[in-house]
């Protein structure tokens, strides 16, 4: 029988990781939302950021978490040019090649960073990794507060710049209708290039913090792209408080799945729960297809 | 001369080529002895696949050095062929596969970790060509089958798992004699974690607190950790692969959880889980069966030429690989022939002392390697026990770190 301390310690680390997988997921409900993008290299983009991190604390001894708009803005730099290569050519083409054209990027990724980097495990080393914070009964790892804290203040800028900024009006009225953005003069092709760059850097911000918090190898990347489909479905594709709120329900169901049946399984409820929302309410929480 | 018959003429010129080259490649290959790998080269496992790939290509180089291995009267060099396994099993038996189908290699060298292991050496069984194993514990490995062509010289896991309470029976550690067991699902992890560190436990008169399993991808441990931590558990048992151990370490801290004694098998055994966790390494256990100091023939010059040729910190794994790579061109050398049945009868006669110790199989085809038990201390492996191999004193109780 699980003592109160231990459940009400999981239920909130698992809040507080909700957090950190809802800023993975943004990324991926962007791209989905108004690219209509499946992006099968999310997890890669995610890993690259916790890789960069490593080789910034490596070469200037910066901290991961004060890196972490750097390595934000490195990886939406390095996503445009890939968006311009591949992924524009093949506008217009439907869903399925593009999605192909990211699966290949996924492998080449992960072969390169093997290359560079060896398949050893990494982690982001900083004080705050290694300290608990206790509240109470309550105790959580401190990396999970602060990751949770800089996830919820990165996901409300992002809802800041698509609700309150010209570029978010042309990004939502992308992901609305396309052509009838066109028509009254949004450059479509420039949105989807700069969603593209802020999903990257979304995706590569909440890899330092699992980077920080957990482990990671070249192939870490596919474990934390199941999860984040779920959330998107979830959220709403596209929406972002929705899925700020997915991403915290499913750390929360998680956590009751650890608890309840082991750790082992906290994917297991949370996939099963994917599974039930999409035969359920396939809008998902929020209602789809209104980015913002 | 027309066009048409220059044409042909070039073509018939060209399709000579080709059949001399392919005539004397293959002329090549039948004087070469060719042995195969599958590794765990990328993937979760890719650390240890690289220490064995070393180790396998170290004694195949050095065969070579010496002429090669006189097979019917007649030297000739070894070729060792390697595929990446990408940790996957699946993959491992289809490498194995290929390696036997396609390029017609006349053994085997194993993968690592059981899983890997005896998914390959279970296609190499079926087609009846020997494979050598320096990297499947004991029971795991005779646990599958009655094996006839792979052999396996590993430490045995009641050994692995009696170490700890043999340690602190030896060495009088004061604990409040409550064990946490946390151990992946795999089927090493399953044999130590769910039936050996209980049963050794109850004989020691220990308490098992708590037994959790968890699957092989797990990265998040929260509520394990916590319960560990509130079952007031002072020596804690981990049988995970490194990813799990690197982030359960690091979680472990995070929860403010600090056991006495800390035993992480598998995952605390490469360098990179000192250089991922740092200082939260030290004071971690792990058991171990070799290391430079140990008095077996080459053992101290291994170590070295793997920090020369590398840069990096040995690992006992190039000792295993290294050893299971001799004993299969030992038992070629003394078969002096390519004939399978032949090499795996003379595997089977192996009674020698290798670098990584005595190797001489059981009926069940297993050489065990005596365990010991080794601690991480400032970014170095150090053997605690027993005392006779010792080469560095027990930290204990771990330290908060630093």
């Amino acid at each position: 029988m699980l003592s109160v301390d231990v459940i009400a310690s999981s239920l909130a680390s698992g809040f507080l990781l909700g957090g950190i997988l809802a800023l993975i997921a943004l990324g991926l409900s962007v791209a989905l939302g108004v690219m209509r993008l499946v992006n099968l290299a999310h997890g890669e983009l995610l890993i690259c950021g916790a890789y960069l991190s490593s080789f910034l604390m490596a070469a200037t001894g910066m901290d991961p978490l004060a890196g972490l708009l750097v390595v934000g803005a490195v990886m939406a730099l390095v996503a445009l040019p890939l968006q311009r290569l591949l992924i524009a050519p093949l506008a217009g083409k439907g869903m399925e090649a593009p999605m192909m054209t990211m699966f290949g990027l996924s492998i080449i990724v992960q072969n390169l960073l093997q290359l560079a980097f060896s398949a050893d495990t990494r982690t982001l080393e900083a004080p705050y990794t290694a300290r608990p914070v206790s509240l109470g009964p309550i105790t959580v790892p401190q990396v999970y507060l602060i990751g949770f804290v800089l996830s919820v203040l990165i996901v409300g800028a992002v809802h800041l710049l698509v609700a309150h900024t010209s570029f978010g009006r042309a990004l939502r009225a992308s992901s609305a209708d396309q052509e009838a953005a066109a028509v009254m003069g949004v450059d479509v092709r420039k949105v989807h290039a700069w969603t593209f760059a802020l999903g990257a850097a979304c995706a590569a911000m909440g890899g330092v913090l699992i980077g920080t918090a957990f482990s990671f190898t070249p192939s870490t990347g596919g474990s934390y792209l199941l999860i984040s489909f779920a959330i998107v479905v979830l959220g709403g594709v596209g929406h972002i408080l929705g899925t700020l709120v997915a991403g915290v329900a499913m750390g929360l169901l998680q956590s009751v799945g650890a608890v309840v049946f082991g750790d082992g399984y906290r994917d297991l409820v949370g996939l099963v729960l994917f599974l039930l929302v999409l035969a359920l309410r396939p809008e998902g929480i929020a209602r789809a297809g209104k980015t913002g | 001369m027309t066009t048409n018959t220059m044409m042909t003429t070039r073509c018939r010129l060209l399709a000579a080529a080709v059949l001399g080259l392919a005539a004397s490649s293959a002329a090549l290959a039948a004087d070469e002895v060719l042995i195969g790998a599958s590794l765990p080269l990328s993937g979760p496992l890719a650390g240890f696949g690289a220490y064995q790939k070393w180790g396998y290509e170290t004694a195949v180089k050095d065969a070579n050095k010496a002429g090669g291995i006189t097979v019917d009267g007649k030297k000739r060099p070894v070729r060792l062929v390697v595929r990446d396994d990408k940790t996957d099993p699946n993959v491992t038996a289809s490498n194995t596969e290929s390696l036997l189908s396609r390029d017609k290699v006349v053994a085997m060298l194993g993968s690592c970790t059981p899983a890997l292991v005896n998914a390959g050496a279970l296609v190499a069984e079926r087609r009846k060509v020997p494979l050598v194993t320096g990297c499947n514990p004991l029971q795991a490995f005779k646990s599958v089958r009655k094996w006839h062509y792979a052999w396996s010289i590993f430490f045995d896991e009641p050994d692995l798992a009696s170490a700890p309470f043999r340690m602190m029976a030896d060495l009088g550690l004061a604990t409040n004699k409550k064990i946490a067991i946390l151990a992946d699902n795999g089927p090493d992890g399953a044999v130590v974690g769910g039936k050996l560190w209980p049963e050794s436990a109850k004989a020691g008169g220990y308490e098992v607190v708590q037994n959790t399993a968890f699957p092989v991808d797990t990265q998040q441990f929260t509520a394990m950790v916590a319960q560990a931590k509130a079952s007031g558990a002072e020596i804690v048992l981990v049988d995970a692969i490194p990813p799990q151990a690197i982030a359960m370490r690091k979680q472990m801290a995070a929860a403010g959880f600090m056991p006495k004694l800390l035993v992480m098998e598998k995952g605390a055994e490469p360098e990179f889980f000192a250089q991922a966790t740092g200082t939260l390494a030290d004071g971690v256990l792990v058991g171990g069966y070799w290391d430079p100091s140990f008095p077996y023939p080459g053992a101290a010059e291994l170590a070295k030429r793997f920090e020369t040729e590398t840069r990096q910190t040995q690992s006992q794994h190039i000792a295993d690989s290294h050893a299971a790579a001799q004993v299969l061109l030992d038992a070629i050398a003394a078969a002096s022939s390519l004939d399978r049945e032949k090499i795996n009868a003379a595997i089977a006669r192996t009674d020698k002392t290798y670098v990584v110790g005595p190797v001489k199989f059981d009926a069940a085809n297993a050489s065990a390697i005596p365990i010991t038990l080794m601690q991480w201390q400032g970014g170095k492996s150090v053997v605690v026990w027993p005392k006779d191999r010792a080469n560095g004193k027990l930290i204990f109780p771990l330290r908060e770190s630093r």
